[in-house]
């Protein structure tokens, strides 16, 4: 059992040091900017034709405000500070004097939603089907689906979106371009709210869906291709089990399980894609934010959701290490001998 | 995001030890969708590199860039094969353009990519130990920090230029390949001639360069590949939203043009067909040669064609 532990401290660790690096690159490129958040502000709102008044004094203000006079290691450590033990990620420039995180939870539930929902159905999606055409490899069936995979499985989901809109919103109006609802509901606890979402979501959510499911099935129909080849499912199949059988309980179980570890490793991907897929449709979550907030120069409306996509994404793969050893127990026994 | 196997494992078919030529050859010879891929991706790059020809001999010396050439918004034609933009330009030869300039940033910064991971692979998966550690803990941590946020972040602060670009492009898309190569690296010092070379008294650099290098010509290809994937969907992203370096004339670019004109609320299809197709032809073309590679080396994936 205190292997287990070990092995449970040693991944928190790593965690922990993962996290630290990943907030260090973002601090210090975001930091390649030149000039400073408040100055760069304020030039995009005189570029937009706003009369500021009195600004040096304004930027002076702020700069001590934020702490930006301060030396760069100085600034570093009071980011740190201020982002892991207050979970503050400062106020926001353009719906100032709102901290970020409020206008980060505004949108959250809508991107929680959208990439919920896709990536799950194009998860599971991907791994049932992944296991049916490697189970009949080399029928046609097996061919068509194995060279649609190759071919849309590293394409960027962005432009999936672009072609949905382009046929199926434009060309022939079954969908809506853009939006989470129909201007003309009311958002409520009511069934029409529910299906207006349900029917705006559908074209952003497909365009996640049908990338990651494909690159779901190449994955999953590599994996299987090569259990197909181990001993055991000779044996099983010497033995007269029934092929239903063999499929789920042999091949089946022993697909999923790197398949819940590569969920989380792909995640980066996805929330890398996803920010674009929700500009291109309009939907009001983190990504139009955070296009919104480039195109303004909010800086720290920038930091923040870069930041949480990062303790996102590194979390996920974190609690899958956490359980793996509960439903693998291959893992759980090596790190007992280990 | 790769279907190759990155535990130390695995066991790559050894290409034979010579020349990096002949393993080159024996890439090409190894699988069909190898071939097409390789096709593809050639037929873009001249196609690409013959812009400046076909666009001079179609417009007659006019420029590409140059403003109301034709009449504005003109539908597909012989002349404008896929119509004009709003400024009177020829649409087809702005897709070239872009066609040259999007595979010129992702094939730079994926092969200045490639260069860190090749090294970052060989320097740690040989030597192990701290090094290794290390190496391995950053290759991680960037692995998972979605790169395209921070390039849309530093892309509209900083005045971008292309070299900037590719190089901050190439500090994101190193880790997947140096994954995919260090797991071949840690197979790979455990043979016998890497052994063999050992007690001879080869050096450590010379073993890691001179012995498994070569080995690896098919891994360090996957690597590139993903690199240029990683690079041209994060520069299309960028430049979709209307980020970096304006005078650089890209399929992203192209598709901002396209989505801030309004061109498919006004039925303007082709101006974001256009861009789109060619992307798609791209990714997939690097797609096609990372399977056939990995149908080829990844020998726990031999039969996975079906064959």
């Amino acid at each position: 059992m205190a292997r287990v532990a070990t092995y449970y401290a040693a991944r928190l660790a790593n965690y922990l040091v993962v996290l630290l690096i990943a907030f260090t690159i973002v601090f210090f490129f975001l930091r390649l900017i030149p000039g400073d958040p408040v100055e760069n502000y304020l030039q995009s709102l005189a570029q937009q034709g706003f009369r500021i008044e009195g600004s040096a004094q304004i930027i002076a203000t702020y700069r001590e405000k934020f702490g930006l006079d301060q030396p760069l290691l100085v600034q570093y450590a009071a980011a740190l500070e201020r982002t892991f033990l207050h979970l503050d990620l400062g106020v926001s420039l353009m719906n100032y004097p709102q901290p970020v995180e409020s206008s980060i939870m505004v949108r959250l539930p809508w991107s929680i939603w959208l990439l919920g929902v896709s990536t799950v159905i194009a998860w599971v999606l991907g791994i049932a089907a992944g296991t049916v055409t490697g189970w009949l490899r080399g029928t046609a069936f097996d061919s068509v689906f194995y060279n649609l995979s190759i071919s849309l499985a590293q394409v960027p989901q962005y432009l999936v979106g672009l072609l949905l809109v382009l046929i199926l919103a434009y060309a022939l109006g079954l969908f809506p371009a853009g939006g989470a609802y129909s201007a003309g509901v009311a958002p409520g606890l009511n069934l029409e709210f529910f299906g207006s979402v349900l029917y705006y979501t559908t074209l952003p959510a497909l365009s996640i869906v049908i990338v990651s499911a494909f690159f779901w099935l190449l994955t999953t129909r590599a994996l299987t291709v090569s259990i197909l080849g181990e001993d055991y499912i000779l044996f099983a199949e010497a033995k007269g089990l029934r092929r239903l059988r063999i499929l789920n309980r042999y091949i089946l179980r022993n697909t999923l399980l790197p398949q819940v570890t590569g969920f989380a490793v792909s995640l980066a991907f996805i929330v890398n894609g996803f920010f674009l897929i929700e500009w291109i449709f309009r939907y009001p979550g983190l990504g139009s934010l955070l296009v919104a907030a480039v195109g303004q120069r909010d800086f720290n409306t920038v930091q923040g959701i870069i930041l949480l996509s990062i303790f996102t994404v590194l979390t996920a793969n974190l609690i899958v290490d956490l359980i793996y050893p509960l439903i693998d127990p291959r893992i759980r026994t090596a790190a007992e001998r280990a | 995001m790769t279907m190759m196997a990155d535990a130390p494992g695995e066991v790559a078919a050894p290409v034979r030890a010579g020349p990096l030529w002949r393993a080159t050859t024996a890439i090409w010879r190894a699988s069909p969708r190898l071939k097409l891929g390789l096709t593809l991706l050639l037929l873009l790059l001249a196609l690409s590199f013959l812009e400046p020809i076909i666009t001079h001999l179609r417009l007659e010396g006019r420029g590409p860039t140059e403003l109301g050439t034709f009449p504005r918004l003109a539908s597909a034609s012989l002349q404008n094969p896929l119509g004009t933009d709003v400024f009177g330009r020829d649409l087809l030869a702005l897709l070239m353009i872009g066609l040259r300039f999007s595979l010129m940033v992702g094939l730079i910064a994926g092969g200045l990519a490639t260069a860190v991971a090749v090294f970052v692979a060989l320097l740690g998966g040989y030597s192990g130990g701290r090094i290794d550690y290390l190496l391995n803990t950053v290759t991680n941590a960037i692995l998972v920090t979605p790169s395209l946020p921070i390039l849309m972040a530093v892309a509209a602060f900083v005045p971008i230029d292309l070299v900037l670009l590719a190089l901050v492009l190439a500090f994101f898309s190193w880790p997947l390949g140096a994954r995919i190569i260090r797991a071949q690296v840690l197979s790979l010092r455990e043979r016998p001639y890497v052994e063999f070379a050992r007690v001879s008294g080869f050096g450590r650099f010379g073993i890691m360069f001179g012995e498994i290098l070569p080995n690896l010509v098919p891994f360090i290809i996957v690597g590139f590949s993903y690199a240029v994937i990683g690079n041209i969907l994060a520069e299309t992203g960028l430049r979709l939203i209307g980020l970096g370096p304006g005078d650089v004339i890209s399929l992203g670019l192209l598709l901002n043009w396209a989505m801030t004109f309004g061109a498919l609320a006004q039925g303007r299809y082709l101006m974001v067909l256009g861009p789109t197709v060619c992307l798609l032809l791209i990714f997939i073309a690097l797609s096609l040669i990372n399977v056939g590679i990995e149908e080829r080396f990844n020998p726990r994936l031999k039969g996975v064609t079906g064959n």
